[in-house]
């Protein structure tokens, strides 16, 4: 029931954000709240392009663009949708955060609003590179889209040019740099192997590729697929390639951390799954060797965790432990796992993004971000405190939030395929989460002060630019978790593209 | 058989020999240069190839301007006058070379004997395609070898140079019909990203005093 329609939603989702980087560029330099102006404005309007793409794609319909260069499955639509949706409150969050720290240049001048100009354009041109990557059907700009991602983004890693930030930028960029030419070797080798079935330009398009994915010589399709989980893998912070997440995610500003944290590594899950399922069918036992590596990957991230002070390196731990999860769904090769590999891509996006911007609040009020330096933060922040908490319980997979339905989607697939090993690992690392996050959300807004700077009077609520976006994200953690049944209709689809059935 | 098999050859030993050069010459102007003269030789080995394939021409052209033009540029640019040789490595300068020797070696026996395990198509595996592909993947390991073993930031980004060449040369073999507009975008990543690279040691030597990766451990665990 392929129903192509094509459509300029699809173009116009990554190029609005991207004129919108090029006017934040150019205007900020007159005046830095142009600057702001464009980098709301160009959020809203991906956002609202995501939003109108949704029906259309509910009602079977497939969106191309530029011939079928583009192209907009259910797939692609709730990608473009989550990563957009944790956009728009990351650039509100961004107005007031960004505005709180002074900026100097090596001679000690105030350079803050030229560079708050900057960051504005490199965050539009991150979200634009972004929602690209998932909407675009040719497998060479995938990679293209991905190191572009990579290439917005070193420079907001690096925002805060202080010794550890060009350390985590450094680090990021070369890292990923690395990582990612080997999914170029395995996009060109999959290029090349379509190109002998499939003429001419049919070979760059993922659509076409599935078809002939069983058909590959088989030495060279488990190239493919491991250059592929070693490129994509390490964008999106799979164990062993992780290394570079907790640095990138910690050092980055707030906002950017749960850009980065909530979405880019999701839309590297996403090109990883998009790649490598369509070798499954032919290749079975591919889904034992995923399943291992995300069961790695949570316990890795889980334990690690345990040991951090630093909040944000916590989060961005507890993010590799995360992604491990959906890994795993994916791994497990069925609809239903799939459907909660998807679902957990969801509901870690919201809660994790929420979770960092409830850290930046905390650093915006008290400018500390270790948990030995905090306490008691609870009854002068109670809106940031209870905005934690849901986050916290929403990730540890508690009901009635988003995160216990996608992990109880998880191991029901997991049972269902028999593989008890990895459910109970799946349950021990839920534990594990929940005991790290609790601790860490004790630890801030709990019992007393433990520093001088937790205890100033001058720290109160954040101010409400900066909890409105809290709130909202907190609200999809709950709203998800009560109305599990609301996203079935985008994932239900989504999860056939990738599993056979549709396409 | 339009190609010129002695030339190809050729250029490609040379092509490797720069390629150790850079890797191991102490001095970042020096390597710089090594660097430069090996996108040299592979723009010319892409023209040699593009005798059958005359689309390859433009590839050629693409690799002169962002290889041996812009990305040597701004090498020389972020190397600074305080700082010419590098952090001396670990791995002293003999040892080095013999190790790197070595991997050249045996990474080039291997993959010309299996190269039918990664050709894509029948032709890959084939004549100078061959070599090509084994060429290419030898000087991948290479530039893996010196962004692990150097201490030098900008001598790691020199690695990771001489890495992307060695990929986008294996294009030749692997993909010899991708549309140019792709090439072109793969291309264009790698000098941004390179540029970004050496602007971010040029904070790092700001901050830090020095470009020395072993001074970048304010970050563990």
């Amino acid at each position: 029931m392929e129903h192509l329609v094509s459509s300029n939603l699809a173009q116009a989702v990554f190029l609005a954000p991207a004129v919108a980087a090029v006017l934040a560029w150019l205007l900020g330099r007159v005046r830095r709240v142009f600057a702001e102006c464009a980098g709301l404005l160009g959020a809203a309007a991906a956002f609202a392009v995501s939003l109108g793409m949704i029906p259309r794609v509910l009602h079977g319909q497939i969106l191309t663009g530029w011939g079928r260069e583009l192209r907009v499955d259910s797939l692609s639509a709730m990608m473009v949708l989550l990563i957009s949706g944790v956009a728009l409150p990351a650039a509100i969050f961004s107005i007031r955060y960004m505005r709180h720290r002074r900026l100097e240049d090596a001679q000690g001048r105030d350079v803050t609003d030229a560079r708050l100009t900057v960051f504005y354009a490199l965050f539009l041109l991150f979200l634009a590179t972004m929602l690209w990557g998932c909407v675009t059907n040719n497998i060479i700009m995938l990679y293209v889209a991905v190191e572009a991602t990579t290439i917005a983004s070193g420079l907001l890693v690096a925002f805060y040019w202080d010794k550890r930030s060009l350390e985590a930028g450094y680090k990021y960029l070369m890292l990923l740099t690395v990582g990612i030419t080997f999914a170029l070797f395995a996009c060109v080798l999959l290029y090349a192997s379509g190109a002998r079935y499939l003429h001419g330009v049919n070979a760059m398009l993922i659509s076409e590729l599935r078809g002939i994915a069983g058909v590959i010589p088989r030495s060279v399709a488990i190239f493919v697929i491991t250059f592929f989980i070693v490129g994509f893998g390490t964008k999106a912070g799979i164990a062993p390639f992780h290394p570079w997440l907790p640095d990138a995610h910690a050092e980055a500003p707030s906002p950017v951390s749960a850009l980065l944290s909530g979405v880019m590594i999701k839309m590297a899950a996403y090109a990883l799954a998009r790649t490598v399922t369509i070798f499954f069918p032919a290749y079975p036992p591919l889904t034992a060797f995923i399943v291992i590596l995300g069961a790695f990957t949570m316990l890795l991230g889980g334990v690690m965790a345990l040991a951090q002070d630093d909040l944000k390196r916590l989060l961005a731990y507890s993010s590799v432990s995360q992604m491990g999860y959906v890994i795993m769904g994916l791994g497990f090769g069925t609809y239903l796992g799939v459907y909660g590999g998807l679902f957990h891509l969801l509901t870690h996006a919201a809660a994790k993004a929420l979770l960092f911007l409830c850290v930046g609040a905390v650093i915006y009020t008290t400018s500390a971000r270790s948990m030995s330096e905090l306490g008691g933060l609870g009854r002068r922040m109670p809106i940031t405190a209870v905005c934690f908490f849901i986050g916290a319980f929403s990730l540890a997979g508690l009901p009635p939030f988003a995160g216990f339905m996608s992990k109880l989607t998880i191991f029901l697939a997991g049972a269902d395929v028999g593989m008890w090993a990895a459910v109970a690992v799946g349950a021990f690392t839920s534990l594990l989460t929940l005991i790290v996050l609790f601790r860490a959300g004790q630890a801030v807004f709990w019992g007393s002060p433990r520093s001088q700077a937790a205890a100033a009077e001058s720290v109160g609520e954040a101010p409400p630019s900066l909890w409105v976006a809290m709130v909202a994200l907190a609200a999809v953690c709950v709203i998800l978790g009560v109305y599990p049944g609301l996203a079935y209709p985008l994932l239900h689809r989504a999860a056939l593209s990738l599993v056979g059935g549709l396409f | 058989m339009p190609y010129n098999v002695q030339l190809i050859e050729t250029l490609s030993i040379i092509m490797v020999m720069t390629s150790v050069a850079a890797v191991e010459f102490r001095n970042l102007n020096r390597a710089a240069q090594a660097y430069r003269l090996q996108a040299l030789l592979i723009a010319g080995l892409i023209c040699a190839f593009a005798v059958g394939n005359p689309a390859l021409y433009v590839w050629a052209v693409v690799a002169v301007i962002t290889k041996a033009v812009l990305t040597p540029h701004f090498i020389f640019r972020y190397i600074s006058k305080a700082q010419e040789d590098e952090v001396p490595a670990i791995l002293g300068f003999g040892p080095s070379v013999v190790i790197a020797s070595g991997l050249l070696f045996a990474f080039y026996k291997l993959t010309h004997t299996y190269v039918y395990l990664l050709a894509p198509t029948p032709e890959a595996a084939l004549g100078v395609f061959r070599t090509n592909l084994a060429i290419s993947l030898t000087v991948f390991v290479l530039g893996l070898y010196a962004i692990l073993s150097r201490r030098d930031a900008i001598k790691t980004v020199i690695g990771l140079c001489l890495l992307e060449n060695a990929v986008h040369l294996s294009l030749v073999s692997l993909a010899p019909s991708l549309r140019e507009t792709a090439l072109i975008g793969v291309a264009t990543e790698v000098v941004v990203t390179v540029y970004l690279l050496l602007y971010v040691i040029s904070g790092i030597r700001e901050k830090f005093g020095t470009t020395d990766t072993f001074e970048l451990a304010n970050l563990h665990w």
